[in-house]
């Protein structure tokens, strides 16, 4: 083993290979934390944007009150349905993980901030961020990236020819006379490899995230470095098969080669062809459409609605009788009908997304190159769970905003500045580290079978690999 | 050239009879005739989900009952952008952009409802479509190829054979590629009839004739893109000291120039030529428009108008104008409205015109991306485009307030009680039609990537028969 780590020193390839492996790792980790900053930067501003809104509305509305400004029912800061539909509203913020800039993911794809209104939930819940479409088409050059599609390369490169150089340089016959099996010989040949390969991969992550004062976060940093190494093994243990195989070199390129499309381009394509088959989604110009009529119809039925809606509430009704129901009112109603009659139409649409899902995890074992992306996703927060679990806690938030306005629309109360203070806030809870440990743990296991199964073939094949002769 | 046709026939059938060679080239017919055939199904569907919508939305435009014409121009119609026949080999960036936008008043929407939103995470691995096959695979069974055409010839010792037989290298080369040519149509002319008669089926008849240009500049850049990489192979394989090393050399041209190139290029563009967030953007719109063009507050250019139509009409006071003041009012905030617009998003796509330079820079080192944004291109799935549907969109919003607008002023000038109009009006607003630009229209704007294909198509030609001449022979 130390002789062949003094040869791997002398070989210029494999130095220059991890090298630009090494430089792959930081210019992507840089991506990483440019893209985190831009969140935390986006976050800042709107966050900002709303103490200063917030602000300003406190003095308005003693101003109002004593008459020195002059304001219709529409903008209003004293009347809840104003308030709560544009001037009052909050921020719900998703803010980057600990581990965020470690991946991309889908974070790119999914807003990470809502405007909560008192509004229905499809007038806020769209704040997709500005992003040519053809950078979301091309992907990141994440660290993600260069973990899942470069590092096997660099693996494979630095191992293909394990055995088979030796051999025709005419060497294994040599050092197998010596007492030393092959197997023996070849993890000495394996290790200083791996060595090499995984430290460096494994560093630069440990390092971005200490950086990032990633406090809290050690688990999912300890469970990141587990999943890099078990899926850079199942790359090692093909490489060692193919290579117990007893074919030349350049026969262990191609297959080598081969696999590598295989598994990290061809499976994953023909997977997501699979399943859009069996659970497509319908163009979201359905929704819109849908949408669209039980506005209309909710608008349609507008006073009917308030009655009705009086009637299943009648807490709210207002204190004094009689009078025409003002537009605040109605638009509560109307708001709610649409939100409810819409509702089954998200549903489907969320049931197929959720059968893609469903299908991914159950066939991502066919390609390590999948189960890694998604435990790369789920530990730097940049999954679509992630985002559910933020949508929920959004939705959760709305809720409790129209908890807050709708009684007040109805009791037709006005507002006061201290009120401001009062007006329910949102703070964001991360996924629950037992949450994700579950998916991870299947991915592990996912990951760690196969090398398991493929190193073992690479044992058997050993022990008759033929050492001279073609 | 008879002797690079005989050549030629060498290797076709050498080829054809090798195992290695049908199975890749096998599996890369099914990949590519599955991926045409879903993408056919896909476009069928949700192009016929995007016409009828666009009708719903009409009847409901018509069908929306007596109104305040500001109402309706509140009520306003969707724009969906409809799919051309071609999105079935290359949907582009059409996963990336939304679906429809609302055209209402006082504001230019954004397009929502990004298809890829609606997929799972596998979807960024790359989606299997005809463009991902002709743009990654085929180059890769074109290397496996072509990576031993000289060097293994010259491993064998053949090679020094046919010199001494008074074959000529340029003669060689041509042969050797012919060969692969030919052995590459048994597979892609299938794949590409096949392709022809499915984007057919998908078109209707005015779309037929508009999509045959675009097709045949679409395949004559695939060929040069592949003969570009025929070129390279050969030459590598005449000058790399090894069929290994020459796989090798190939093997990482082709992972650079098809998986990593695209992705360096998109974080160089972001780095350079940073985008705003939407929330800046947003911003940004809103305290311009809450300026007015001129720098006043709203009330004082309300104020101005007002004192502009009186004296246009040379009247005293607003009740005796024969005009309706709030039409007038609404009008000129919309017109002030349209000069942020145009302003904010003008900038905006030039940002990401900037940013897709950037990428045409990088082109010239990686001529993957200049064969992906060529086929975006005439498929019509480009960004290009998609501003190109924007802007149909937001003139046709623009014209629906001006109608609206101009029927609350020059009609509903009587005082008594709110002025209601009904369908009549509606139905003055034509249905919203939209023709995609022409194919030259696009060639226009591919023009540096056609270059950059065209360019390494001649460097690939030039050379592969400069490295044959020259090469080594044992």
């Amino acid at each position: 083993m130390k002789y062949e780590w003094r040869n791997l020193s002398a070989d210029r390839t494999p130095l220059t290979i991890t090298l630009l492996l090494g430089l792959a790792l930081v210019y992507g980790g840089w991506n990483g934390w440019q893209w985190v900053s831009f969140q935390r930067a986006t976050i800042a501003a709107a966050l900002g944007e709303e103490r200063e809104r917030l602000a300003a509305v406190r003095t308005e509305i003693p101003k109002v009150e004593a008459g020195e400004r002059k304001v219709s029912a529409f903008t209003d800061p004293r009347l809840p349905q104003a308030l709560g539909r544009g001037p009052g509203a909050r921020y719900v913020v998703m803010p980057p993980s600990a581990l965020g800039a470690l991946a991309v993911g889908q974070s790119d794809l999914y807003p990470y901030y809502f405007k909560v209104t008192t509004g229905s939930k499809q007038t806020f819940l769209n704040s997709d961020e500005i992003e040519n479409p053809v950078h979301l088409l091309a992907g990141r050059f994440d660290l993600a990236f260069v973990l899942l599609y470069l590092f096997p390369l660099v693996i494979l490169a630095c191992s293909y020819n394990l055995i088979s150089a030796e051999k025709e340089g005419g060497t294994l016959a040599l050092a197998l006379s010596q007492p030393i099996a092959l197997p023996v010989l070849t993890m000495g040949k394996l290790l200083p490899r791996v060595g090499l390969v995984m430290v460096l991969a494994v560093l630069l992550p440990v390092v971005l995230v200490g950086l990032g004062g990633g406090g809290g976060a050690e688990v999912r940093l300890l469970l990141w470095v587990a999943v890099t190494v078990a899926y850079g093994s199942f790359w090692f243990a093909l490489a060692v098969a193919v290579n117990a195989w007893g074919r030349s070199s350049p026969t262990n390129a191609m297959a080598l080669a081969g696999l590598w499309l295989l598994f990290v381009v061809v499976i994953p394509a023909v997977l997501n062809v699979g399943v859009k088959a069996a659970y497509p989604v319908p163009s979201r110009v359905e929704l819109i459409q849908a949408t669209r009529v039980a506005g209309d119809a909710a608008t349609r039925q507008g006073a009917q609605l308030l009655a009705r809606y009086l009637e299943d509430h009648p807490e709210m009704a207002p204190a004094e009788k009689g009078g025409a129901p003002d537009f605040g009112t109605v638009q509560v109603a109307v708001s709610e009908a649409t939100e409810r009659a819409v509702q089954p139409v998200l549903d489907r649409f969320d049931a197929q997304v959720a059968g893609q899902q469903r299908m991914v995890d159950r066939f991502r074992f066919l390609s390590p190159a999948i189960v890694a992306q998604s435990a790369f996703n789920d530990l730097a927060g940049a999954s679509a769970d992630r985002y559910q679990h933020f949508l929920a806690q959004a939705d959760e938030y709305h809720r409790q905003w129209r908890g807050y306005f709708v009684p007040r629309i109805l009791k037709k109360v006005m507002l006061s500045a201290a009120d401001i203070d009062e007006l329910p806030t949102f703070r964001y809870r991360e996924e629950e580290l037992s949450e994700v440990a579950g998916r991870l743990g299947l991915a592990l296991v996912g990951l760690s079978l196969p090398t398991l199964l493929v190193g073992f073939l690479g044992w058997r094949w050993l022990g008759r690999y033929p050492i001279a002769g073609a | 050239m008879k002797m690079a046709l005989l050549i030629a026939r060498k290797e076709f059938t050498e080829m054809l009879r090798d195992g290695r060679f049908r199975g890749a080239g096998a599996i890369v017919f099914t990949l590519l005739a599955g991926a045409l055939l879903l993408g056919w199904q896909s476009h069928r569907e949700v192009s016929a989900q995007h016409r009828s919508a666009q009708e719903a939305t009409r009847a409901q435009w018509l069908k929306q009952g007596k109104k305040n014409p500001h109402s309706a121009a509140h009520y306003g119609v969707y724009a969906f952008k409809p799919q051309v026949p071609l999105t079935l080999v290359d949907p582009g960036t059409d996963p990336y952009t939304g679906v429809a936008v609302w055209l209402e008043a006082h504001k230019q929407n954004e397009f929502k409802y990004r298809p890829a939103q609606d997929a799972t995470a596998v979807q960024r691995f790359g989606e299997l479509t005809g463009a991902t096959v002709l743009q990654l695979l085929v180059p890769l069974l074109v290397i496996l190829l072509t990576f031993n055409a000289f060097s293994g010839e010259r491993e064998l010792g053949t090679l020094r054979q046919l010199y001494s037989l008074g074959v000529a290298g340029s003669e060689l080369a041509s042969g050797k590629a012919l060969g692969v040519a030919a052995a590459l149509g048994v597979w892609l002319a299938p794949a590409a009839i096949l392709g022809s008669v499915a984007i057919v089926a998908a078109s209707g008849q005015s779309e037929v004739v508009a999509s045959g240009p675009r097709v045949a500049w679409m395949a004559l850049s695939y060929l040069l893109y592949f003969g570009a990489f025929t070129g390279i192979s050969l030459a590598v394989s005449a000058w790399a000291p090894s069929s290994r090393a020459a796989l090798m050399i190939l093997l990482g041209f082709w992972m650079g120039n098809g998986l990593v190139a695209p992705r360096v290029a998109s974080d160089l563009a972001k780095s350079w030529r940073p985008s705003p967030s939407a929330f800046a953007f947003g911003q940004q719109m809103q305290t311009a428009l809450a300026k007015g063009s001129d720098g006043h507050d709203p009330g004082a250019r309300a104020k101005a108008l007002e004192a502009e139509l009186l004296r246009k009409y040379k009247v005293d006071r607003v009740e005796l104008l024969p005009v309706n003041l709030l039409g007038v009012r609404l009008q000129d905030s919309e017109n002030h409205g349209n000069e942020v617009f145009d302003q904010s998003y003008a900038a905006l796509w030039e940002n990401f015109a900037e940013q897709n330079r950037v990428h045409q820079v990088v082109a010239w080192a990686a001529p993957g991306l200049a064969m992906r944004s060529i086929s975006m291109g005439f498929a019509g799935t480009d960004f290009a485009q998609h501003t190109h549907f924007a802007k149909a969109a937001e003139d046709y919003r623009r014209m629906i307030q001006r109608t609206m607008n101009d029927e609350l002023t020059y009609r509903a000038t009587s005082t008594g009680g709110p002025y209601l109009a009904g369908e009549e009006l509606w139905n003055r607003v034509a249905p919203f039609t939209y023709t995609a630009p022409a194919a030259g229209w696009v060639a226009e704007r591919q023009a540096p990537s056609l270059g950059v294909v065209g360019l390494w198509f001649v460097a690939g030609v030039v050379t592969a028969g400069w490295s044959a001449r020259r090469m080594r022979v044992v």
